[in-house]
C-alpha cells in the first residue's frame, strides 16, 4: 500500500503570551483557521482548539478504527462505536511540557461476545492503534477502556 | 498545572465501508468533522483523519515553541508560517514527519532563526510524544 501524507498548517503572531495563532486542515480543509492561543493550551480554551485537542482528536480516531478492525477480525463487528480520549499535558520537572496521560474510554455495540474475546480485541486494537504505541515509547501513561452494549 | 483536552468520536459499521464522525471536542472549537477509513488511507476528500490531525496538532505546537523561544532571545516574531506533512503506513504507522516553517522576524539573522528552529523541533510538547517517529525533517527559513 502506498505512504499516505496529510498536510497542515498553523500560522502565529507575535509572542506566546500574547500573540495568537491559526490553524488549517490543508489537505482535506475539513477546518479553516481555527484560532488557537496560549490560554487555549494552557488555561480556559473558551471555544479555542489547541494541539492537545488535536491529539485527543486523533488518538480518538485511531483506536476506534483500530477496535473496529480488531471486533471484525474475531467475528464480533460492531454495529456502532462510540470513544472519547482525553489528553493531559503537564509540566515534568527538569523537561518542561510534557504529554503525560492519555486516556481513551470506548463502548462498542456488538451481538453476542465472550467476555474474553472481546477483552482480547481491544488489547489488540490497542496494540494496533500506531498512535498508543508512539505515545507510550515517549512516556506517556496510555490507557484504553473499552466496554460492550447490547447482545447477550 | 495539568491541562486536560477531550475529543469523542463514534463509528457506524465495518472499518471499511463504515464511517465515523468527531462528534465533539472539549473547547467546541470544531465538529462534528466525518472520517472515514479510505479518507485516512487513499483519498481524502474533504474528511479529516488521525495522521492529518495530528500534522494539525504538530503545527500549531511547534510554532508556539518557536515563537517562544524566539522571544527568548529578544526577537518575538511578527509573523510564522508553519506547514507540516506526516507520512502514514497502514500497518506500520507514522513514518515521516516533514516541518516547513517561514518566519518574519524583526532584528533576527538566518543563522539566529536557523538555532531557533531547530531547538523548537525537539522542545515541543507535541515534537516529544512523537519522538518515535523515525524520520523528522526541519526546513527553516526567513522571508
Amino acid at each position: 500500500m502506498p505512504r499516505i501524507v496529510r498536510e497542515a498548517e498553523a500560522t502565529w503572531e507575535g509572542s506566546v503570551a500574547r500573540g495568537s495563532g491559526t490553524l488549517s486542515a490543508a489537505s482535506s480543509g475539513a477546518f479553516v483557521s481555527l484560532p488557537v492561543t496560549l490560554a487555549s493550551r494552557v488555561a480556559d480554551p473558551e471555544g479555542r482548539t489547541s494541539p492537545e485537542e488535536l491529539l485527543a482528536a486523533a488518538h480518538a480516531g485511531c483506536f476506534i478504527t483500530s477496535l473496529g478492525s480488531e471486533l471484525a477480525r474475531a467475528g464480533m463487528a460492531p454495529a456502532s462505536m462510540t470513544a472519547r480520549c482525553t489528553i493531559t499535558m503537564d509540566e515534568v520537572e527538569g523537561q518542561g511540557h510534557q504529554i503525560v496521560a492519555s486516556a481513551v474510554v470506548a463502548t462498542a455495540s456488538v451481538e453476542a461476545a465472550e467476555d474474553d474475546a472481546f477483552d482480547s480485541a481491544v488489547a489488540a486494537a490497542d496494540a494496533g492503534c500506531p498512535f498508543s504505541s508512539l505515545l507510550r515509547r515517549a512516556g506517556a501513561d496510555v490507557s484504553v477502556k473499552a466496554t460492550r452494549e447490547g447482545g447477550t | 498545572m495539568a491541562t486536560d483536552r477531550t475529543a469523542e468520536v463514534t463509528w457506524s459499521g465495518s472499518l471499511l465501508e463504515g464511517s465515523g464522525t468527531i462528534d465533539r471536542v472539549g473547547s467546541g472549537a470544531f465538529g462534528p468533522l466525518a472520517v472515514s477509513w479510505p479518507a485516512r488511507a487513499e483519498d481524502q476528500g474533504d474528511k479529516t483523519s488521525p495522521e492529518e490531525l495530528i500534522a494539525a496538532a504538530w503545527a500549531s505546537c511547534y510554532s508556539m515553541a518557536l515563537s517562544h523561544g524566539l522571544a527568548g532571545e529578544g526577537h518575538a516574531p511578527e509573523r510564522l508560517s508553519t506547514s507540516v506533512t506526516v507520512s502514514f503506513q497502514p500497518g506500520t504507522g507514522i513514518t515521516r514527519g516533514a516541518i516547513t516553517v517561514r518566519g518574519s522576524v524583526p532584528g533576527l539573522d538566518e543563522a539566529g532563526f536557523q538555532a531557533a528552529a531547530e531547538a523548537a523541533k525537539s522542545g515541543c510538547p507535541v515534537s516529544k510524544a512523537l519522538a518515535g517517529v523515525p524520520e523528522v525533517t526541519l526546513d527553516a527559513a526567513l522571508g
